[in-house]
């Protein structure tokens, strides 16, 4: 009886949802609305447009800091190993740090719209997290959590004991950074679109004699989906681009894709400036290929509209 | 769907409009620029009255910044003209900057004078990024030795007036004499001694610019002695001298900090490692630094400099001028203030910098001579005499990328 209430349950928010949004606009509204977004997107068309196809142009050999233009792969070719590797770890970076972000941020999401005093303290704290700069969290981590950090010494732990977190082989200070800001970024969000609309489902499935296990798997989680995963795309794109903090609290060998293009393009040799392109060219193919997923699985949840 | 709505039509026309307007000031402040060329040193100074120079300098060293900001700066207002430092991570970053800007052919770039030397001077002299020639016009240049080899040819590249002298430097160990008690006295000793202290030793993965003269500093060694590598890039003399370098180098990394799995990414992360009592050696090219950093507390109080018996490489770093400096008489007037003998004191000064200078002591009067003798000595620092002895030369920049992107492959991913 429990189990089908909160089902039903379920079907209904679909439903009421759809009702409440509304007659579609049509006509000059239509137009109206393309013109109040026009200067936005001509100028994220600008900029991104641009910077992708300069990229693009000089990733094919086509723009040459020195010699005859030619198109050519060479440019994708020339770090081939490095960047295999790149992808590789730049993804498992990407995805660590996505899946520990919207696991920890629904947790904390929960426990915010729960309303009581920790709510209020897990909100507070998400709140604080968000301004504070990732190159500052990164030097933090560094400071807090390196050999000679400030955390083995007082517990008085050697440097040579001491675990290799910050530039080890497994990355983990990197993905501990991205973690702990961007699970602070899930719970705002999530809890955002929680606060709005869980209370009166949440009560009407109770009303109908769903357990809370019942309630969280039938009525929240399916309430959060969209927003968390709107929020990994968000979080995947970032972390897989995102140059400072691998920099920071990473090692020399392998490199993470944003890492490589910059040695490239500070590089010396007039040569790898194409390269560098070619490498940020395949960072934005990786990213567009995710969002297109990401896209793709918000589509197929009931109440995305 | 007419498509022909008013607001429509008046934004996208306002906006046309714009871009139209802002490329067209673009192209204007382009085309508007004249050739900066000067004639007599008096042109220059008149024409640098009221300039903004901006100095991009490698920023991780305080002294350095200090230098330039609180005395530097100072003398160049007393000029006329307003010296800002941009400090910066690695001197390539300055270059790159440069490159961009003549690709898109600016002529007030943001870059005005960078402090530079080796590869990246010969690279952007092979690109363009260099004015040259102005060199003859700064008076002080006469207080230098028109023969120092190691002002006529930066890392094999000839210097053509494209970059002002501004200090000497040498490459140089530093130990830590508590911890080290068997001092090595050759390079090969120093690698034997890594060996036997697993985890005490490490160097910065080149391409770092430190990281990068210890390996070619290996090489010398390996090859038993400079003067056994051709100072000119020959694929020939590359193939058949690296294999014995990545061998050592290989062979050594299980013997490094971390087992060799990893480095440090750039030297200021081994100073931190020899500053943290992690290792007990580091390596510098401005050993002037040590002096402060020990009386600071910041190296441990046993810090010695480690002189080799076959010597290391010496070099000098300039102050190139962009070719896209729209501030070029400005720059030129900083670069002559450099090379003046207050400055160059200045500088020497061990409280101050500690970098040592570019003049020949022979063409100065007496009592500038003087000056220079009356700098105090360090307890840690012997003199330049001393740390120059058997000065090894610098290869030339075409050996440099090679080698690195070969330890990259062959010690770094192995």
């Amino acid at each position: 009886m429990a189990r089908s209430g909160a089902r039903a349950v379920g079907t209904t928010i679909t439903a009421l949802d759809r009702q409440a949004a509304g007659v579609s606009p049509r006509g000059s509204r239509r137009w109206s609305s393309i013109a109040l977004v026009a200067p936005a997107v001509l100028i994220a068309l600008f900029v991104v447009g641009g910077g992708i196809g300069f990229s693009l142009v000089q990733s094919l050999g086509l723009l040459p800091l020195v010699g005859e233009a030619s198109l050519s792969l060479d440019a994708y070719l020339a770090n081939g190993d490095d960047l295999v590797r790149g992808i590789g770890l730049s993804l498992a970076i990407a995805t660590a740090s996505t899946a520990l972000s919207c696991i920890i941020g629904l947790t904390a999401a929960l426990v915010i719209t729960q309303g009581r005093s920790t709510g209020r303290l897990v909100a507070g704290l998400s709140a604080f997290t968000i301004p504070i700069p990732h190159l500052v969290g990164a030097a933090s981590v560094g400071l807090l959590l390196s050999d000679a950090g400030i955390i083995p010494r007082i517990l008085g732990i050697p440097g040579t004991e001491w675990p290799d977190i910050v530039g080890g082989s497994w990355w983990i200070a990197v993905v501990l950074e991205y973690t702990w800001k961007e699970s602070a970024f899930v719970a705002l969000v999530v809890a955002g679109v929680l606060a709005s609309r869980v209370a009166r489902y949440d009560e009407t499935a109770a009303l109908l004699g769903a357990s809370r296990a019942r309630r969280l798997r039938h009525v929240v989680i399916p309430l959060a989906r969209p927003a968390v995963i709107v929020s990994a795309i968000i979080i995947f794109v970032y972390t897989l681009g995102s140059y400072e903090v691998a920099w920071l609290l990473g090692r020399p060998y392998p490199e993470p894709l944003p890492v490589l293009a910059f040695r490239l393009f500070t590089s010396i040799t007039l040569t790898a400036r194409p390269e560098a392109a070619a490498v940020a060219v395949v960072t934005t193919l990786i990213s567009l290929a995710v969002v297109a997923l990401g896209m793709a699985a918000l589509r197929r949840t009931p109440l995305w509209k | 769907m007419n498509g022909h709505h008013p607001a429509r039509a008046g934004l996208a026309a306002s906006l046309t409009l714009g871009l139209v307007a802002t490329l067209a000031a673009c192209s204007a402040e382009a085309g508007a620029s004249s050739e900066q060329s000067y004639e007599s040193w008096d042109e220059v100074v008149a024409a640098a009255e009221g300039q903004t120079v901006k100095l991009w300098m490698y920023g991780g060293d305080e002294q350095g910044n200090a230098y330039v900001n609180d005395v530097l700066v100072l003398a160049a207002a007393e000029q006329g003209v307003t010296l800002e430092q941009v400090p910066i991570a690695d001197t390539p970053d300055a270059l790159n900057r440069i490159l961009s800007e003549v690709q898109a052919g600016e002529t007030d770039g943001e870059v005005d004078l960078v402090w530079v030397n080796g590869n990246n001077f010969g690279t952007g002299k092979e690109a363009g990024a260099w004015e040259c020639g102005w060199t003859d016009l700064l008076p002080n240049m006469a207080l230098t030795d028109p023969a120092d080899p190691l002002l006529l040819d930066d890392f094999g590249t000839p210097v053509d007036g494209c970059e002002a002298p501004w200090h000497k430097a040498q490459f140089t160990f530093v130990y830590n004499s508590d911890t080290v008690t068997d001092v090595p006295s050759t390079l090969d000793e120093l690698l034997d001694w890594a060996r036997a202290n697993p985890g005490r030793f490490t160097y910065p993965a080149p391409p770092d610019f430190t990281g990068s003269v210890f390996v070619r500093e290996v090489l010398y060694s390996v090859s038993g002695g400079y003067e056994n590598v051709p100072l000119a890039y020959s694929e020939e003399a590359f193939e058949e001298l690296t294999p014995a370098l990545y061998d050592e180098l290989t062979d050594l990394a299980p013997s490094l900090w971390r087992g060799g799995e990893t480095y440090p990414q750039n030297s200021n992360e081994l100073n931190e490692l020899f500053a943290n009592g992690e290792v007990d050696v580091t390596m510098t090219y401005g050993p002037a630094t040590l002096t402060e950093l020990v009386a600071d507390g910041i190296y441990p109080a046993g810090t010695q400099v480690l002189t080799l018996d076959e010597g290391t490489v010496g070099n000098a770093s300039f102050l190139g001028l962009a070719s896209t400096s729209g501030s070029k008489a400005g720059a030129m007037v900083v670069a002559n203030l450099a090379l003046s003998v207050e400055q160059q004191v200045a500088k020497a000064e061990p409280d101050v910098w500690g970098q040592f200078t570019v003049l020949d002591l022979d063409q100065l009067s007496d009592e500038e001579r003087a000056l220079f003798e009356a700098l105090p000595t360090s307890p840690v620092v012997p003199s330049y005499d001393v740390l120059s002895e058997n000065a090894n030369p610098e290869l030339a920049a075409a050996w440099v990328t090679p080698i690195d992107e070969a330890w990259r492959a062959q010690v770094l991913a192995r």
